[in-house]
């Protein structure tokens, strides 16, 4: 058991260290602080429940991240089926409103950005992850993470430099 | 980097982190539930000691030779004989070893006062190894306090309690009883008070009663233990039995107290948990009611 006691140190030390960067990255899907903090707490929950299967493939982060991103989307999942109906109800109780839709190709700031977009973006240049990091925290391969990447930043209207370009590859 | 971006990198940092965040972090890492926490050495300890033990208990005429000493009662002495401490940045240890004198039995005082400087020892090497190794995993913080404290003095008993408290983000803590016999100097151990093994199962009953009860009161305690009608996710975790030399002690009353390790029968929040066990529900188990009254 003493592997374990020390995979669990390690778990540890990674959730306090990097508690601000996972809130973030929660708070990004949900864009409220009472949602972030519960899927920063369920994650935590998760982490050390299936500490068992984590084999020692990648870094501890990417893993603690992994578990971060897919309560995320699991919690706005559930909010989704909520915010149908709401949206039935206002039907009936605001005739008349015009349906809005917003330009999908063109995204002014971050949260326009469409979530498998934006996490790539966030987590390669606000959280200075590498590819390969990446790939891990969102189970895709190497070249999915690179065509999100760009096509999010097509649709910031980022227009990386040559160099921004090799540099954003590693 | 491009300007966009660097503006959106400083919006992204400039999330708010709410002041609650590092108490719901801290709460969801005392909450784990892990299995075995009980440090490994601490198992060759306990059977190291349990010889020691079994040799008192087992030899009357030893005992007898011991209890024609002196009787020294309150003289006796407890004090801290050796302390580390050490303290960097981002690791802490403090430990207390404390010493037996004036026992009369200068002997068993021997043993008693090696163990306690061996074991924290063991402890501080231990503590440096895992520095040592979080530091060549990039540091972390660690700290270990280990100290102790007389529960129980009186014309017949000792009880000395000595305690580890392990953090890293969360924290871990573990108790140890020595219960000691200042008339007959000798070290006291769970089997030597009863007739014979029954009081195992007896002593478990009423420790998962009172479980039951405690959680039934008050909704805020949680014990790892079977409820009639509750499935429990992970049946094999739910406390079943204590151990033959459970750690204990007698309080000044008189009365057997039971004592589990932080994490042993209950989630980390409810810390160390200690038993108290009414006498009458083992008057039937034990020897006598020269101890426990």
């Amino acid at each position: 058991m003493r592997g374990g006691r020390k995979l669990e140190k390690l778990l540890i030390q990674c959730i306090t260290e990097n508690q601000d960067s996972a809130y973030r990255l929660a708070y990004s899907y949900v864009r409220n602080k009472e949602d972030a903090l519960d899927i920063v707490q369920d994650a935590i929950h998760k982490a050390f429940l299936s500490m068992e299967k984590l084999k020692q493939t990648g870094s501890l982060k990417s893993w603690f991240f992994r578990i971060i991103v897919t309560t995320s989307l699991d919690l706005i999942r559930k909010q989704k089926k909520v915010r149908v109906m709401d949206d039935e109800n206002l039907e009936f109780i605001l005739p008349g409103s015009h349906d809005h839709y917003p330009n999908l190709d063109l995204a002014q700031s971050l949260e326009d950005l469409p979530d498998k977009y934006r996490v790539v973006i966030i987590l390669r240049f606000f959280e200075d992850m590498k590819m390969d990091e990446i790939a891990e925290v969102l189970h895709e391969n190497v070249s999915t993470v690179k065509t999100r990447l760009y096509q999010g930043l097509q649709r910031l209207r980022v227009n990386l430099s040559e160099e921004d370009q090799e540099e954003a590859q590693r | 980097m491009h300007d966009k971006l660097n503006r959106m990198k400083e919006q992204y940092e400039s999330t708010p982190i709410p002041d609650e965040l590092s108490s719901v972090v801290n709460k969801a890492i005392a909450a784990r539930r892990t299995k075995n926490r009980a440090l490994p050495w601490l198992a060759g300890v306990a059977a190291a000691c349990a010889l020691l033990f079994a040799g008192v208990n087992a030899s009357p005429a030893f005992a007898k030779a011991m209890s024609d000493v002196p009787v020294l009662g309150e003289i006796v002495k407890v004090m801290t004989i050796r302390e580390y401490a050490e303290q960097d940045g981002s690791t802490e240890v403090h430990i207390e070893t404390p010493g037996i004198a004036n026992l009369g039995n200068p002997e068993l005082e021997q043993t008693l006062n090696n163990k306690y400087l061996e074991e924290n020892k063991k402890l501080y090497e231990d503590f440096k190894d895992e520095v040592a190794q979080i530091n060549h995993k990039g540091g972390g913080h660690l700290s270990l306090d280990s100290g102790y404290e007389v529960v129980t003095d009186n014309e017949q008993l000792l009880t000395l309690s000595r305690y580890v408290v392990e953090s890293a983000g969360g924290s871990a803590e573990s108790r140890q009883y020595d219960t000691i016999d200042k008339i007959n100097h000798l070290v006291i151990t769970l089997p030597s008070l009863f007739k014979d093994d029954s009081y195992i199962q007896v002593i478990s009953d009423n420790i998962k009663e009172q479980m039951r009860r405690q959680m039934q009161d008050n909704p805020e305690i949680t014990y790892w233990v079977e409820q009639p009608g509750v499935q429990s996710d992970i049946p094999e975790d739910l406390f079943q039995s204590i151990a033959k030399d459970h750690n204990f002690y007698i309080d000044k009353h008189g009365k057997l107290v039971i004592s589990f390790n932080e994490y042993d029968v209950a989630p980390g929040y409810m810390g160390v948990v200690e038993f108290t066990i009414p006498t009458e529900a083992i008057a039937d188990q034990l020897v006598s009611n020269e101890y426990i009254r």
